[in-house]
């Protein structure tokens, strides 16, 4: 039992533990990183710097994306790097800000939907019989219901929020990731070893937590990665039609904002003012699209059979 | 089969039915009741406020004081009479602001299906044939880069440069407003003009889905042995693809198409939007910044139909095509 971490001969040993714990992360993440196509390592590049841009954007930005800071619609310049909008805010402070929007919802969507919906998936996949027909039922429904008007209509009626749209969107990205840790769940619960695992005593959720979550993880990570691109889209899609949160500057807001500005194809403002948020996008996607098409490469041979509904 | 394909007729019905409740409930679970929302919120508007014995007439007439269930199947039957309800922003049925503005997503999104399935077997074909040569590769690649930019901002793309750089198409509306043609041929080029960027833009975002299938469903038809008994026979290589290999590699790309047109009326909102084309898209936008709610749910209701009746269509032809289905 080390009790007193503070004292000097054991600080060494544990800084050594330490620096040891972080190497074996990197080697492992340098690994996985290796087996990347440039395509892969060119997405986890653009990631990186998409997330550093929304960590620290109070460090690299000057003004706040909400006040107005300068004239209306002021051309790039030193004081504005890429200019201001119709009411005088720093675009560049917006596009900062925005990743944050766009990220924290992508996440957010794709963590509750690709794990509670993978979790529910493999509940049902174990226990089997009456439950399991039940929410197939369920995610047949769900999933062949038009979700987009859908999350129109509902988010028209429930009023914009942030919590709102990420309540929208797991209601209609939940059923993929059930769907195929069901079918997975039930594949693995044939195993030998299960059984084997069970005639020795253990538990359901013992059973469930050591061998058949571990087996299904690698796959529900992909699917996380392709539920956020879908949820980034659906949330830029929301807020570019007026559904986004009005008081939180998203990109599909400011595209929004852009596009409801009366002249701003007949006027230079659409260089500064459209663009932007628009490349962003595109890069954000793209970048999400390769990491997860390497991801199922590096999975293949799992994912192939598993994936194929 | 058939227990699946009653399943399928099921599994719609079952849709359908989930798609009334919700558009019936939603309106009703909300704080407050329409009455309210007469009320304006701008400060010099005059607020109308009904007195009480108005309001329980309108409650009356309207029916909304009587049970839920009673409600929902006055609902229901109004909807099988066609009576969407009254759109508040226009001040006409929502019945007739829908078939004004259905005929133009129609045109656009069966346009672009038509189009892209075309282009689709035919790239993906060409693929199939040069399999693992440069040229499949690079179109691969590129293809699958492309599916992953979603339509409306491939649409804002093409909009900022046809439109707006290069000035060769117009920026909004599917007619030029008050235009004179002097002929038929005038007024057709007008519209062709008006609806190529937005079915382009259809077109590409479901262009790479048809080519991959395709591609990929060749490549495996290919293998088979008929294919190879085909050729012993000493048919030509165009007979051997074109009869043999294409007819039974398209199967799976009819079904696509079929759903696809499902999946394009959701895009189709936002395309319409980028390029202010007058579908219904474009009304649904401007309803929910009107916060018009009847048509609203008039048009997800028509989309929703249209969607169930695609898929339905679909599973009509699969089983006219492949009569190994319907046995």
């Amino acid at each position: 039992m080390i009790k007193n971490i503070n004292v000097p001969g054991y600080a060494g040993i544990t800084s050594y533990i330490q620096a040891l714990n972080i190497c074996r992360v990197s080697t492992n993440l340098s690994t996985t990183f290796s087996k990347f196509s440039t395509e892969g390592k060119i997405g986890v590049l653009g990631i990186l710097c998409i997330v550093l841009m929304a960590a620290f954007a109070p460090v690299i930005t000057h003004y706040s994306p909400q006040k107005i800071t300068g004239d209306s619609l002021e051309a790039p310049g030193p004081a504005h790097i890429l200019g201001t909008d119709e009411l005088g805010m720093d675009i560049w402070s917006q596009i900062c800000y925005g990743a944050r929007m766009s990220l924290t919802i992508g996440l957010a969507v794709a963590f509750i939907s690709g794990f509670g919906g993978g979790a529910i998936g493999v509940l049902a996949g174990y226990i089997g019989g009456h439950v399991d027909q039940g929410l197939m039922r369920i995610i047949d429904v769900t999933m062949s219901l038009p979700s987009f008007p859908l999350m129109i209509v509902i988010s028209a009626f429930l009023g914009p929020s942030i919590l709102n749209v990420i309540f929208i969107l797991v209601l209609f990205s939940w059923a993929k990731p059930a769907r195929i840790a069901r079918s997975q769940a039930l594949a693995i619960k044939k195993n030998s070893y299960i059984t084997a695992a069970r005639n020795y005593g253990a538990r359901p959720f013992y059973i469930l937590r050591k061998h058949i979550f571990p087996e299904i993880l690698p796959v529900l990570f992909v699917l996380v990665i392709d539920i956020s691109s879908h949820a980034i889209i659906a949330e830029a899609g929301l807020a570019f039609l007026g559904l986004g949160d009005p008081t939180s500057k998203s990109w599909g807001m400011m595209l929004n904002n852009a596009t409801g500005f009366r002249s701003i194809y007949f006027t230079p403002y659409w260089q500064w003012w459209l663009l932007p948020p628009l490349f962003m996008l595109i890069v954000l996607l793209l970048c999400l699209a390769f990491i997860s098409r390497d991801m199922e490469r590096i999975l293949d041979p799992k994912l192939k059979i598993k994936k194929g509904f | 089969m058939a227990n699946d394909r009653n399943s399928f007729i099921f599994r719609l019905v079952i849709t359908l039915f989930v798609i009334l409740v919700i558009n019936f409930f939603l309106p009703r679970m909300m704080p407050g009741d329409p009455f309210s929302t007469t009320s304006a919120d701008m400060p010099g508007e005059d607020i109308i406020v009904m007195t009480e014995e108005q309001r329980l007439y309108y409650l009356e007439y309207y029916g909304l004081d009587r049970p839920l269930h009673e409600q929902f199947y006055t609902y229901i039957t109004n909807l099988m009479k066609g009576d969407l309800g009254r759109s508040i922003f226009y001040r006409k049925p929502v019945s007739d602001v829908i078939i004004l503005h259905l005929p133009w997503t129609m045109f656009i999104v069966l346009g672009s299906t038509l189009i892209s399935t075309i282009a689709g077997v035919v790239l993906g074909t060409f693929s199939a044939k040069n399999r693992k040569k440069g040229s499949d590769r690079m179109m691969m690649t590129g293809m699958i880069a492309f599916a992953e930019i979603p339509s409306f901002l491939l649409g804002l793309v093409l909009l900022l440069v046809f439109s707006v750089h290069l000035r060769l198409f117009p920026l909004a509306g599917a007619i030029t407003p008050f235009a004179h043609y002097s002929g038929l041929a005038e007024h057709v080029w007008d519209i062709l003009h008006h609806a190529f960027l937005p079915v382009l833009t259809l077109t590409l975002a479901q262009l790479t889905g048809v080519y991959l299938l395709t591609r990929n469903s060749l490549i495996t038809v290919t293998t088979k042995d008929y294919i190879r008994t085909a050729r012993s026979k000493g048919l030509g290589e165009r007979t051997v693809w074109t009869r043999h290999a294409l007819r039974n590699a398209l199967l799976p790309v009819v079904t696509r198409t079929g759903f696809m047109i499902g999946i394009m009326m959701g895009g189709v909102v936002l395309v319409e939007s980028v390029f202010s084309y007058p579908g219904i898209g474009m009304t649904l936008r401007s309803a929910v910044i009107g916060r018009d709610y009847p048509l609203i749910q008039g048009i997800l209701l028509v989309i929703a139909v249209s969607i169930l009746i695609c898929n339905l269509l679909v599973d009509k032809i699969y089983s006219k095509l492949d009569p190994r289905v319907s046995i």
